[in-house]
């Protein structure tokens, strides 16, 4: 046991503490902080940036080496760097705060990119920007779930947005062709789903070209698969019935 | 504004000779808003003490806080000269660049001009542009040199050093004038045997018409052109001081005081002339003499004078002496006044009074509109290239009415319409609020008393009925009755527009009339840019007028003159009919005019030529709402702003951003103060606008970034790729990719594999696909029909376009690399007719091509047959397309070639090659095409959609392999991802949108010119000087990311001497890499291990990823050890 004196001390500041659990031992390594993410990402690639010191601890904050013993027990090897390495690929840390703030900013953009790529304005049939509905779900005080996917928030936000903004699921063009005989009945079925029959022909083969939520698109799928035993169609004209081009305010 | 005058001016709007229409140009802030000034106070609208501090014609807002003006408006003043009596339609314009627009808007209108040119200044940018403006609308101008006093008070000169500069800001506006005039009769050379030809026959076919030609002969006699006091067209003056010298007022002073004859000293007074006293001679050559010049003795001498009397010494005695010997009176307030140019405007106002001399130079020198000289009529009428002769004969007869500008009954109406302006509702006349007459008192008073009368009636009535909302309402009626201020609706019939209680702001037409009467209420045809008078004429009957029933003219409607108005500043007066010659305001036309308009009672009247807008559109912002639910607010307001400003544009981008075009920084901040307050009236944001970009791949590149040959460059980059796919986790075991770019993808249930390889297209196929987008979309269509059996009639011309297409491709698809690409093509994409090919080299599938409509009937023995799944592939072709791995953009000129495609079915799992059999299982298992296509996709991602009704067989044969979802859902992301990665194992590079830019400069701006654009990663392609005059035009290319900003940087560098204009021409591949990290050690050596030197292409693709929340590979801190240790203030 050395005996500790002030003079032999170093003091570490802005430490992120990275442990794993490993051949039934705790191990620890000191990093700096905001910097483990980097280099679990890839963008940091000096390891002296993220280490504060190369050794292994049992307890950073005792300041309590690990022995070599241990180490090459539960790693097979006494090369520290290669050690370290380990811990901050697999180990588990404690995410710093800009490091936080950083994935919830980048998921909330994320979100608001999915929205605006899935919505238009129902009244001009145009999206939204990007930039708009950040500003909506910023007014909603929308609060983004880390553990959440952002697709999953995405569809949340779009719920919720409705209220106060006129927004909508950009529609699905579906082409329907159902055979005559179960053409009738299956229609009356499918009408609550369809938003907008654009088209509509009845010689043969009932022919529907029509707007749907995409939402819905598995209920009448299943719908004409079972009810037609394969003999009806489905097809997707576009997945989004959105305006295209630049219009000119005239 | 007394009644009597405005009586009087209906009055003199019926002489057209005693017209003078006049606008006021100069370059900003030298005074033509405080010059008008002077001449509004001339008429008593505002005090003499006042003017020049109110700046009576800038009536908004910001106008009156910034000191600029932002909008010409116009105002009708009456002078008198002897028993003359001439009424000025006056028109003041901004002088900043950013507002040529309304200046182009107000030349239109006028026959003459007056410029004005600071006299410590001299000649700035804008004052050439002005005069190239009036010049190109055949305006005659005439010059006021404004400021004089600034030579004594600030630049102290002697009289004598003032003459000459004064001399040489002449020649230096001359010499603007001779360049033009130089710059036009080159022009006409290079037309001279055509012009002459004209002329000839204009004389021929004109018969008994009588064309002054001397006119046009005068223009070549340039003499008469230039500006000269002794021309008389040329005036000093004070406006802040309020005094001028116009050379007649000195002249008629002097012959009387020396007895020299006015006409000698008129022609004498400005040019080196001198006075020998004793002889009481005026002699010639004063500055050889070394004598002062008649204009420094007996003008400028005077003046200098007063003001050391006044302004430097305060000497009041001589003050008084002064006053007293130039016959002034004055107040005793004025002379008692601290301030001495209190005392010295009120003795310049009585003695020199500013509008005298303006006023009366431009009643003599400036035309009316009786002597609109024939060739700006034809140049007016002749739209675009067409020339006069061509017109139709109705036509060019309606020149003798333009020449005439007849007020007769019978003449045809001709009115232009320059520009809408917003007016606030309440601001018109017949909502005003005015003293009422004795009469009208009367009336009310009457109508009061019976109002009460039934009131009571009412009440007695509502004892036995119940009448109680009609006593509600009646009661309120009286309330308004009572409110003396308001008129009772009825009398006054308001026009039903202004009911509306959403719409605050009026359009007010701002209009002339060229010939004819324009009345209250008349139909007229209101004349798009694009209408032609021979059309018309053909398909209307003889004789008819508006207001009969039409049949449909192009560009061509009707409407009714609802309300005229004189326009005097803000004022508006309700007119009830204008005779020709007239500036005025028209209401009631915003349903049908836009911008500008040509309203005619002829329909064989043309349009006239379109403005000629010096300063073009081209800052551009994207505007959004605070508040996102206030969008239709915005659209609204946007719409109103568009018709309400001559050069702003909007438009909503397909992104769903809504732009702003406008032409210059302080316009654009004008634009969205009215927005914000005015039109949308909600809170807005404008921002930088959303920049696309696109994706592509290149050829390896044969040297790296320090020039060297490049030996294992791409086998390192290859490395490079696939070990980030390794870092970011994952799953590699179904992903192979092997040297020479070839990716192989199984899907997750190890059933299907595709391979692919991503090859760059040629730059001019990229060229022909992107161009002929329309086209491939129609031969999309005509396949998906063809597809299904049906059979749609094509026409002929239609195919011919799609066989020219098909030869394109196939004659720049050529050498070894491409051989038989062109019939082997799939699909395009992205959208199915974008600039990407995927291509189908899977060796024993034969798909019938794209090119299928073309042959018709000929099908060989071998059947083509479309695979099970074909379309899943496509599906995952058009998404990967659609958004590359750079920065989720579309794609662009990259070529997917399908190299191996292999479907195990899942019954048989050891069967290597049953493709053919595969998919014929899936054709007996009954009509089980595909019909998830690939576009449901992303869809299925997001909720799980299972599509395709093949799999509900598929699922119940085999339930243990679908825990990864349909086959075909599989397929695609299978095929997407391997594009993707397809993509990444070629050389990657982003593509930006290009502008063409073309500037005009002058030679000593070039260099900053030069600069700015360099700055901005912009390329010069070619200059050329223009002919006759020391204008260089510049041709470059910009990034649209760099252009943000531009046009006001390069303004401010070169002091507003060159103004660019930005046309979106082309995608332009980036050359750097965005992903080059030094691999050679020529590159370590010159840039590092880090490498950190700006990367053009990792700047933007960075850019575009963060704003879309993609993962950028950036250091959240850079600096481990500098990160503050304190937790808080973080």
């Amino acid at each position: 046991m050395s005996i500790f004196t002030p003079t032999n001390q170093i003091r570490l500041t802005n430490v992120a503490v990275v442990r794993m659990k490993k051949g039934g031992k705790r191990f620890e390594i000191a990093c700096y902080k905001n910097k483990v993410m980097s280099w679990r990402s890839g963008a940091e690639k000096d390891l002296d940036e993220v280490l504060q010191t190369n050794s292994v601890f049992v307890n950073v904050s005792k300041g309590q080496v690990a022995k070599k013993d241990d180490l090459s027990k539960a790693f097979g090897t006494d090369d520290l760097t290669e050690i370290c390495k380990q811990i901050l690929a697999k180990g588990e840390l404690q995410v710093s705060d800009k490091e936080r703030q950083s994935q919830l900013e980048t998921m909330f953009r994320d979100i608001a990119t999915i929205v605006a790529e899935k919505c238009v304005n129902p009244e001009t049939k145009r999206p939204y920007t990007v930039s708009l509905i950040e500003r909506a779900m910023k007014d909603i005080h929308y609060s983004v779930k880390a553990n959440k996917s952002t697709k999953q928030q995405a569809l949340e936000v779009i719920r919720q947005l409705k209220e106060s903004m006129q927004i909508q699921r950009a529609h699905m063009r579906l082409r329907l062709v159902l055979p005559a005989k179960e053409g009738k009945r299956l229609k009356e079925k499918l009408k609550p789903l369809l938003k907008v029959v654009e088209s509509e022909e009845f010689d043969e083969e009932l022919e529907m070209v029509c707007l749907v939520d995409p939402g819905c698109f598995r209920e009448i799928d299943e719908l004409i698969r079972c009810e037609t035993k394969g003999r009806g169609s489905l097809e997707v004209l576009s997945l989004k019935d959105v305006e295209e081009g630049d219009e000119k305010l005239e | 504004m007394g009644h009597t005058s405005l009586e009087k001016i209906i009055a003199l709007q019926r002489n057209p000779a005693n017209i003078r229409n006049l606008c006021i140009l100069a370059h900003v802030d030298h005074g033509k808003t405080t010059l008008a000034d002077c001449l509004v106070a001339s008429n008593g609208i505002i005090s003499n003490r006042l003017a020049g501090k109110l700046r009576y014609l800038d009536s908004r807002e910001d106008e009156q806080i910034r000191g600029i003006t932002m909008k010409s408006s116009a105002i009708s003043l009456l002078y008198a000269i002897g028993e003359k009596e001439y009424l000025l339609n006056l028109i003041d314009s901004p002088g900043h660049v950013d507002f040529s627009s309304e200046v182009s808007t107000a030349v239109r209108l006028c026959d003459g001009a007056i410029v004005v040119i600071d006299a410590v200044e001299g000649v700035c940018p804008q004052t050439q542009v002005v005069l190239r403006q009036a010049w190109l609308e055949n305006i005659r101008p005439v010059l006021v040199v404004n400021k004089m006093d600034r030579l004594i008070t600030e630049l102290k000169l002697t009289s004598q050093e003032a003459y000459i500069h004064l001399q040489k800001i002449l020649e230096q506006v001359n010499a603007v004038t001779g360049t033009l005039f130089t710059s036009k009769v080159l022009e006409e050379r290079a037309e001279k045997e055509k012009e002459e030809k004209e002329e000839k026959e204009s004389e021929a076919s004109g018969g008994d018409q009588v064309y002054d030609w001397s006119a046009g002969l005068e223009e070549t006699d340039d003499s008469h052109l230039y500006f000269s006091p002794d021309q008389g067209n040329v005036v000093f003056a004070s406006a802040i001081d309020g005094w001028d010298s116009g050379m007649a007022q000195f002249a008629h002073i002097y012959s009387q005081r020396m007895g020299i004859r006015a006409e000698v000293l008129l022609k004498t007074l400005w040019g080196d002339f001198y006075l020998n006293a004793k002889a009481k001679k005026i002699m010639k050559g004063a500055q050889a003499k070394g004598k002062k010049p008649l204009f420094v003795q007996l003008v400028l001498d005077n003046i200098w004078s007063l003001y050391d009397a006044v302004v430097t010494r305060r000497d009041k005695e001589k003050v008084e002496k002064m006053v007293t010997s130039l016959g002034v009176k004055l107040m005793a307030r004025d002379s008692r006044h601290s301030d001495p140019k209190v005392l010295l405007s009120a003795i310049c106002s009585q003695w020199l009074p500013v509008s005298q001399a303006v006023l009366s130079m431009v009643c003599e020198k400036l035309p009316s509109p009786l002597d609109m000289a024939a060739e700006r009529v034809e140049k007016l009428m002749s739209v675009g290239a067409r020339r006069f002769d061509s017109l139709p004969k109705e036509t060019q007869e309606l020149k003798q009415a333009f020449l005439q500008c007849s007020s007769e009954e019978n003449a045809p109406v001709i009115v232009f319409v320059s520009k809408m302006f917003a007016v606030d509702t309440k601001a018109l006349p017949q909502n005003k609020q005015r003293p009422l007459t004795q009469e009208e008192i009367a009336q009310r008073r009457e109508l009061a008393r019976q109002r009460h009368a039934d009131r009571l009636a009412a009440n007695q009535q509502a004892e036995n009925q119940d009448g109680h909302t009609h006593l509600g309402s009646m009661s309120q009626e009286t309330q308004s009755v009572g409110d003396n201020t308001e008129i009772p609706l009825p009398i006054c019939s308001r026009p039903p527009a202004f009911e509306d209680e959403g719409t605050k702001e009026t359009f007010v037409a701002f209009a002339r009339v060229y010939s004819g009467v324009v009345k209250r209420g008349q139909r007229m045809f209101v004349l798009g840019p694009k209408f032609d008078p021979t059309q018309a004429l053909s398909m209307l009957s003889e004789g008819c007028s508006a207001s009969d029933a039409l049949p449909a003219v192009p560009h061509l409607s009707c409407c009714s003159m609802e309300s005229l108005y004189l326009l005097m500043g803000r004022e508006l007066e309700g007119l009830e009919e204008v005779p020709s010659g007239n500036i005025l305001g028209i209401g009631g036309l915003e349903e049908c005019v836009l911008k500008s308009a040509t309203l005619s009672t002829s329909p064989a009247c043309p349009p006239f030529t379109p403005l000629n807008f010096e300063a073009a559109a081209i800052v551009r912002v994207a505007i959004e709402p605070k508040h996102p639910s206030e969008m239709p607010k915005l659209v609204h307001g946007m719409r109103l702003l568009n018709q309400a400003d001559p050069c702003a544009e909007v438009l909503i981008q397909e992104t769903g951003e809504h732009v702003l075009v406008t032409a210059g920084e302080v316009h654009l901040q004008r634009c969205l103060d009215d927005l914000r307050d005015r039109f949308a009236k909600i809170e807005i944001s404008a921002s930088k606008p959303i920049i696309p970009f696109r994706e592509t791949v290149v050829r390896p590149p044969k040297v790296d970034m320090v020039n060297e040959e490049v030996g294992k460059q791409q086998k390192v980059a290859i490395i490079h790729q696939v070990k980030e796919e390794v870092s970011q986790g994952r799953l590699s075991d179904t992903l192979h990719v092997d040297s020479s770019g070839l990716v192989t993808l199984t899907t997750p249930n190890r059933l299907a594999t595709v391979a692919v390889r991503a090859i760059p297209l040629p730059q001019d196929v990229t060229r022909l696909l992107e161009d002929s987008s329309e086209l491939i979309r129609t031969l999309e269509q005509l396949n998906m029909s063809l597809r299904e059996g049906r059979r749609i009639d094509v026409s002929p011309r239609t195919l011919e376009a799609i066989t020219e297409l098909k030869s394109q491709l196939e004659s720049l698809l050529q050498g070894r690399k491409w051989r038989n690409t062109v019939e082997r093509i799939w699909a395009f994409g992205p959208r199915r007719y974008g600039p990407n090919i995927l291509l189908n080299s899977v060796e024993g599938y034969h798909r019938p091509s794209v090119w299928q409509c073309l042959v018709k009937g000929e099908r060989s023995g071998e059947a083509p047959v479309v695979r099970d799944f074909d379309n899943s592939i496509v599906s995952g072709f058009q998404l990967a397309t659609l958004s590359g791995p750079m920065c989720e953009e579309p794609l662009m000129g990259v070529c997917f070639s399908v190299e191996q495609w292999d479907i195990q079915s899942s019954s048989e799992p050891q069967h290597q090659d049953s493709v053919e059999e595969d998919s014929a299982s899936h054709e007996a298992s009954g009509d089980g095409t595909s019909t998830a296509e690939g576009t449901s996709e992303t869809s299925a991602q997001a909720e799980g959609i299972t599509a395709g009704p093949s799999q509900a067989k598929r699922r119940t044969e085999a339930g243990s392999v679908d825990c990864y979802g349909p086959v075909s859902g599989q397929l695609i992301a299978a095929m997407k991802d391997a594009c993707r990665h397809a993509f990444q194992a070629q050389p990657q590079r982003l593509m930006a949108a290009m502008y063409t830019c073309e500037i005009m400069a002058t030679a000593e701006v070039l260099g900053r010119v030069y600069g700015v654009l360099g700055k901005r990663e912009g390329r010069v392609l070619h200059e050329e000087m223009k002919e006759g005059t020391d204008m260089f035009i510049i041709k470059a290319i910009l990034p649209v990311a760099e252009s943000f900003g531009f046009a006001d940087e390069i303004r401010k560098r070169t002091s507003g001497l060159a103004s660019p204009q930005l046309v979106f021409s082309h995608w332009e591949v980036i050359s750097s890499d965005p992903y080059w990290v030094p691999t050679t050690e020529e590159e370590y050596l010159h840039f590092g291990e880090k490498a950190d030197s700006a990367n053009q292409a990792l700047k933007y693709m960075n850019a575009v990823r963060r704003r879309k929340g993609l993962y950028v590979e950036e250091k959240i801190v850079e600096h481990a050890e500098k990160q503050r240790t304190l937790s808080k203030n973080k």
